[in-house]
């Protein structure tokens, strides 16, 4: 499902790579961790995922697709397919629960329809029905993560990429999201979800991905965290 | 195309940047005010050239026994030099009709022009020159014409009319000058605000755009609001600069110059009428594919 052949990402301004030499395989349906200290390059590795940027060397394929060959206008349809959670949220403030998850159907022309029909039922999912009509703001941390991830999914994506989802939510709340983020694993869907977070990593025991300075130190099916820091 | 969100979307980029709407609606309605004053100036130019050069003749005033000058050393044009300068003239490439005047017939058409006056009185027709009247192929050729007949003996004087009309058509060709520089200079200016504006508006709604980069909406959807935004705002600054074009000429050629000069026929409505589509689909096009090349560089994929 994802694939990175000899990736390496150097970022303009750096000396140091954020990638070095990262090959991995994530098959499809897997649930993988991608831990390492900050600066690792965990978010590098999800933004060239979704091309949000390019490599400097090396081939990465996602659901199929070379990335390095890929269009520019045919980006929209990869991202389609993927769907994103981030540490900040990112909810429009002004927007209801149900027009924010709406919203991401809209933008990609769904049809009304369809859209009156699949809001309410990935609500149920994160289990946020009855709060359709709350503005972001009028929302617990964990719920707000909650209606992100109900936008990330509502499109039924074929990968959830995570980006620290917990890492603005105290423990309680994350072990809620660790689940919702589990069940939606257990539909299919490939989750790769970059973290800090110690002790989830230690209770999913799921597949470890451990980066430092932007090199693989350690890919471990059903790991924990590794040395304490 | 969810039609309900653009229509939207547009409706609140509008008034979240009201001020920068405003100056750019004024700075397209200049532009396309001067653009269309220039397009009226050179059609005039154009009608006025062509009503001249339709009158526009060459005279070859020839000795009278009185004239003095180099071609009239040996007094008065004999006959034998009349043949050559009516063969020149008859024979040249440029040349379209020949008409002779003599000195009777001169003195008629003076004693016409000076009808109330003593003049007729003092003057008889042996003092005026008798002359070949030239009307030219093309209008602009006279040069070679004027050349040809002008060092002939017997010729006293070529004239021209398009000498005494040139300074006319150098001042029509100024204002048009003018006009386009100060449509270019306006229209570099649109482009700067355009770029600004719409950069204001990409970053404003930078939260948006972001999320519909991310869940993959296609770089048209994510740019339609923001072109459609710079086309109604073009719209509206191009229908405001063709009002303004009409309100000109309605009161600088309609009232004032049209009434007091008459020698050539003046733009009117009509023709605003004709340049209008143009300048509207210019305006529109031009804001929209300003907007679109701003968007290029500030709403990457
Ligand atoms: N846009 C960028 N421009 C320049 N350097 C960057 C950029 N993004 C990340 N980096 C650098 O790349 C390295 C890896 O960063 P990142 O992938 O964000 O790590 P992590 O998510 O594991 O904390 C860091 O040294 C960071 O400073
Ligand atoms: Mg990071």
């Amino acid at each position: 499902m994802i694939l990175f052949d000899n990736v390496s990402k150097l970022y303009p301004t750096q000396n140091q790579a954020a990638l070095e030499s990262l090959s991995l395989e994530i098959e499809k349906g897997e649930f993988v961790f991608l831990v390492g200290p900050s600066g690792s390059g965990k978010s590098t590795f999800l933004r060239l995922t979704l091309r949000e940027d390019k490599p400097t060397s090396g081939r990465i394929r996602v659901a199929g697709k070379d990335l390095h060959r890929l269009s520019n206008w045919k980006v929209p349809h990869l991202r389609r397919r993927i769907g994103t959670v981030f540490q900040d949220f990112r909810l429009l403030p002004n927007k209801t629960v149900f027009e924010n998850i709406a919203f991401a159907l809209q933008v990609i022309g769904k049809p009304r329809r369809q859209i009156n029909r699949d809001v309410p039922a990935v609500l149920e999912l994160v289990g946020l029905d009855g709060k359709e009509d709350r503005l972001p703001d009028q929302l617990s941390g964990g719920e707000q993560q909650r209606v992100a991830v109900a936008r990330a999914f509502v499109n039924r994506p074929l990968i959830l990429l995570a980006d620290e989802p917990t890492g603005n939510l105290d423990p309680g709340t994350s072990v809620g999201i660790m689940k919702l983020l589990d069940r939606i694993n257990r539909t299919g869907t490939t989750v790769v979800m970059a973290t800090h977070d110690q002790s989830i990593v230690d209770q999913m025991r799921k597949r470890v991905i451990e980066l430092e300075h932007g090199k693989l130190v350690r890919d471990q099916s059903r790991g924990v965290y590794g040395y304490t820091r | 195309m969810r039609f309900q969100y653009v229509l939207s979307e547009i409706t609140t980029g509008l008034r979240r940047n009201l001020t920068m709407t405003i100056a750019l609606v004024i700075v397209v309605a200049i532009s396309i005010a001067m653009l269309g004053a220039g397009l009226l100036i050179r059609s005039q130019a154009e009608t006025t050239k062509g009503y001249w050069y339709d009158r526009i003749e060459i005279s070859v005033f020839m000795c009278n026994e009185y004239s003095t000058g180099a071609g009239c050393a040996d007094g008065a044009v004999t006959d034998a030099q009349r043949d050559t300068i009516r063969q020149t003239l008859e024979s040249h490439p440029e040349v379209d009709e020949v008409f002779y005047e003599n000195q009777e017939q001169a003195f008629a058409r003076f004693s016409e022009q000076f009808d109330d006056s003593d003049i007729g009185g003092i003057i008889t027709p042996d003092q005026l020159p008798e002359s070949f009247r030239v009307a030219l192929q093309d209008p602009e050729q006279y040069d070679g014409v004027v050349s040809a007949v002008a060092g002939l003996p017997g010729v006293q004087e070529v004239t021209d009319q398009r000498q005494l009309l040139e300074p006319l058509f150098r001042t029509l060709d100024g204002f048009q000058l003018v006009a386009f520089a100060i449509t270019v200079i306006q229209i570099v200016a649109a482009v700067l605000l355009i770029g600004n504006t719409i950069r204001l508006a990409a970053f404003n709604r930078r939260r948006e755009t972001g999320i519909m980069r991310l869940v993959g909406a296609s770089n048209f959807y994510i740019q339609l609001p923001f072109i459609l935004e710079a086309a109604i705002a073009g719209l509206l600054g191009s229908v405001l600069g063709v009002i303004a074009l009409f309100g000109g000429v309605e009161l600088i050629v309609g009232r004032f110059i049209a009434p007091n000069l008459q020698f050539t026929s003046w733009v009117d409505s009509a023709d605003v009428w004709a340049a209008t589509p143009w300048l509207l689909v210019a305006g529109v096009l031009f804001s929209m594919l300003a907007s679109f090349v701003t968007l290029r560089r500030y709403l990457r994929v």
